[in-house]
């Protein structure tokens, strides 16, 4: 017999005596599937995350923001620069020969969450006329479109659902009074879908400002990026931060989703950790269970490699039994759960990477739960096994 | 205690076993701590909010101007008002930002939880662009009395860039959360006189009251006051804003329940797995102690107890390490550790859910010991 039928049946046989130690192998499999289970389960709403954030940004837009500015929330733009920025080349022009940009002022609406009632802070984005074409995965689901110059908002659909008191018909409370909801927006539940849009320039006149926060602008082509910065730059001026927004949203979701990772790794380490021991365990107890049987197949003259291969093999079989209950139940739990961050409405995302990341994970456990048993197995004295029995 | 010779030496029939077993209940109560002291941080920022302390904001977003503090000290029950204006900037690294708390003389009657001495208000309120950091902020950026320290923010000053430069005139501490409250403290004319926009007014309006029963009233009170105006206010007390910040991230507390279920759960089988093998192996060994005189209890309690001992000695040591690690974790990551504190009551409540699990996974195994008969376990059946 070659290696490899040597294994197969080796493997075969042990595999066969599963059932026998039952007990100790649903010890793995539960042990992998709870560790599994939490990792995954952390790591879905880095990835929801993430996913939100990164949806947000195109790489065929610009933002503009004032120097030296961490985000919106602390970047001026005067209202002469936004006219400045909007002449710039590589801006995509509409049919009567507009720039499609949206001058931005962003306000927030306090309102409870309906989870737990406590208040969060909503982002309310003033945008320009030209938002639709500037944003075309903003798309009404429902009602109409705020009118300019009325105190009227249109509400994203995760905002909606998520928090109190924003149907159509509803009333914001904002500055200078009550702002009536006429519409709702889906926008590919991206961070702009927990987000009101309003008019800039009825927002600002209620703020009694003329700055903006940003200006987003459509590039004519993504590659023309380099040339609006180009122009930008070189006219005088104060500075500004100039970024394509695809890459503005990814820094800005980075720290965190690496926040949630390092979280996802220590608690699933730590569990994975225990559960190792745990395969170790039973990995030993199988081994000697079976010590003469493998005593026996030694000597016959089966090699050590198939009796090693054979108990790893078995373990990785229970880790992996264990990883796809684990992510299963994830994946049933929170795939496309609803959870909101503040004021920030995130999809949880079980995707087929983080279950791979899961499986690699148990399979790392299962090696080290299986090599050091699969060893000892291998230096059994056949003789003193054999005399045992 | 007689018996516990007897336990151990159950315990230590097989080694490999046992010790894999308890390295299991090791690492299943460190994670226990550690998110015990998740928990406990929470927990304890929410506990050292003072009740007698309302925080006047923005409700809208407009700069509250400097006239509001007058207005606010008149209302009945108001002791002190401070203003606050928090300047954000960075020191070296643009990636961690942080608030430095522009204020006055009030603030320290405001925040009596400061540890300043009054020679140190003194100097701070001399020394124009000086400085008050606690312990933590000096620790996590390695500054030294006297030191003179560049923020680069995104307020531009008067000379037209985002540097301003501060003198650390002392360390103080904030004997609520001793080592972890990362306070900046500068005096809030400085940073007027330099500034070149809004100018003469603040982003929150500290007040302390009398009578912390009274708390939603003056609340209600002072929002009244701003209502019709163009920077309306919303008060809330100190304890309900920690309370909306700890849950801005989602139900930390669901999280680490969770977890620990699943950890319990895990922990649950493991024992249960250990103490199953153990017993089945000891069949003739159980049939010897019942042939010497124990009773069939007796046998019973016998293999509880060794899992309770089992599960109790690894949790200790969990917890143990735990304990003692955590404060060390400050070290690597100021960030994490500032936000974790373990209870010494989640000491007590690990050991309970240690002696549950062992009870619960040995029951099983126990009962079968206590109904075998001598007979057919002297035989090995």
């Amino acid at each position: 017999m070659n290696l490899f039928q040597q294994i197969a049946s080796v493997t075969a046989m042990s595999l066969r005596t599963i059932p026998s130690r039952q007990g100790s192998a649903w010890v793995v499999v539960i042990g992998m599937a709870c560790a599994v289970g939490a990792l995954v389960s952390i790591l879905s709403m880095s990835a929801g995350f993430l996913r939100t954030i990164e949806n947000t940004g195109s790489p065929s837009r610009a933002i503009v923001m004032s120097d030296g500015a961490l985000g919106e929330w602390g970047s001026t733009l005067a209202h002469g620069q936004a006219a400045i920025i909007a002449d710039m080349p590589g801006i995509r022009r509409d049919e009567a020969r507009k720039p499609v940009v949206s001058a931005d002022y962003v306000g927030y609406a306090i309102v409870p969450k309906k989870s737990d009632g406590l208040d969060v802070y909503l982002t309310v984005r003033g945008v320009s006329a030209e938002y639709l074409k500037l944003r075309p995965e903003i798309r009404m689901v429902s009602g109409r479109p705020f009118r300019s110059g009325q105190y009227e908002i249109i509400v994203g659909k995760s905002a909606q659902q998520q928090f109190e008191g924003l149907q159509e018909g509803d009333k914001v409370s904002m500055p200078e009074g009550d702002w009536l909801v006429t519409g709702t927006f889906e926008s590919g539940g991206n961070a702009n879908e927990s987000e009101l849009l309003t008019d800039s320039a009825t927002l600002q006149s209620a703020m009694h400002t003329s700055n903006y926060n940003s200006m987003t602008v459509l590039l004519e082509a993504p590659g023309s990026f380099a040339s609006f910065k180009g122009g930008l730059t070189s006219r005088p001026g104060p500075a500004l931060e100039i970024n394509r927004e695809s890459e503005y949203y990814a820094e800005q979701s980075k720290s965190f989703s690496g926040f949630l990772k390092t979280v996802a790794y220590v608690v699933g380490g730590i569990m994975g950790l225990g559960a190792m021991f745990g395969a170790l365990n039973t990995m030993y107890s199988a081994v000697s269970a079976r010590s003469r049987e493998i005593a026996t197949l030694r000597a016959l003259g089966f090699g050590n490699g198939a009796v090693v291969i054979s108990v790893m093999a078995e373990s990785f079989l229970l880790c992996l039994a264990g990883a796809a209950i684990g992510v299963a139940f994830a994946w049933a739990l929170f795939n496309g759960y609803q959870h909101a961050m503040g004021g920030l409405v995130i999809r949880l995302a079980v995707t087929e990477q983080l279950a791979l990341t899961g499986v690699g994970f148990a399979l790392l456990l299962g090696a080290i739960g299986g090599l050091f048993p699969a060893l000892r197995a291998a230096r059994m004295p056949v003789v003193e096994a054999l005399r045992a029995v | 205690m007689k018996y516990l010779p007897l336990i151990l030496a159950g315990l230590w029939r097989k080694p490999t076993r046992t010790i894999f077993t308890f390295l299991s209940i090791v690492v299943a109560f460190v994670l226990f701590g550690i998110l015990s002291a998740i928990d406990g941080g929470l927990a304890h920022q929410l506990e050292v909010a003072r009740l007698d302390r309302l925080l006047v904001d923005t409700k809208f977003g407009a700069q509250l101007p400097l006239a509001y503090l007058d207005r606010i000290a008149q209302i009945p029950g108001v002791t002190v008002v401070a203003p606050r204006q928090i300047l954000v900037g960075y020191y070296q690294d643009p990636k961690t930002p942080f608030g430095i708390i522009m204020t006055d003389r009030r603030f320290w009657s405001v925040r009596p939880e400061l540890n300043a001495t009054p020679e140190q208000i003194d100097r701070l309120l001399k020394t124009r662009t000086g400085a008050l950091i606690t312990v933590f902020s000096a620790k996590r950026f390695g500054w030294k009395v006297g030191q003179r320290v560049p923020v680069i923010s995104n307020t531009v000053n008067k000379a037209g860039n985002h540097t301003w430069t501060f003198d650390i005139v002392g360390i103080i501490d904030d004997i609520d959360r001793p080592g972890k409250a990362r306070y900046f403290i500068g005096n809030y004319e400085f940073m007027d006189q330099e500034r070149v926009t809004q100018k003469g007014t603040v982003d929150r309006i500290l007040v302390r009251i009398k009578d912390p029963n009274r708390a939603t009233q003056i609340g209600r009170a002072i929002d009244r006051l701003f209502a019709n105006s163009t920077a309306p206010t919303r008060t809330v007390s100190e304890k309900s804003d920690r309370q909306t910040g700890s849950r801005a991230l989602g139900d930390i507390g669901f999280f680490t329940r969770a977890v620990i279920t699943a950890v319990l759960f895990m922990l649950l089988f493991l024992t249960g797995n250990t103490m199953m093998q153990s017993v089945r192996e000891r069949v003739p060994e159980f049939g010897v102690l019942k042939t010497l005189g124990y009773s069939d209890r007796g046998v019973l309690a016998l293999v509880l107890a060794e899992a309770v001992v089992l599960c109790l000695l690894a949790a200790a040591t969990g917890l143990a390490f735990a304990k003692l690690g955590i404060p060390r974790i400050g070290d690597i990551s100021p960030d994490m550790g500032q936000l974790l504190l373990m209870p010494w009551s989640a000491l007590l409540t690990g050991l309970g859910f240690a002696m549950a699990v062992a009870i619960v996974s040995a029951l099983i195994p126990a009962l079968r010991a206590k109904r075998l008969n001598i007979v057919d376990s002297l035989a090995g059946r």
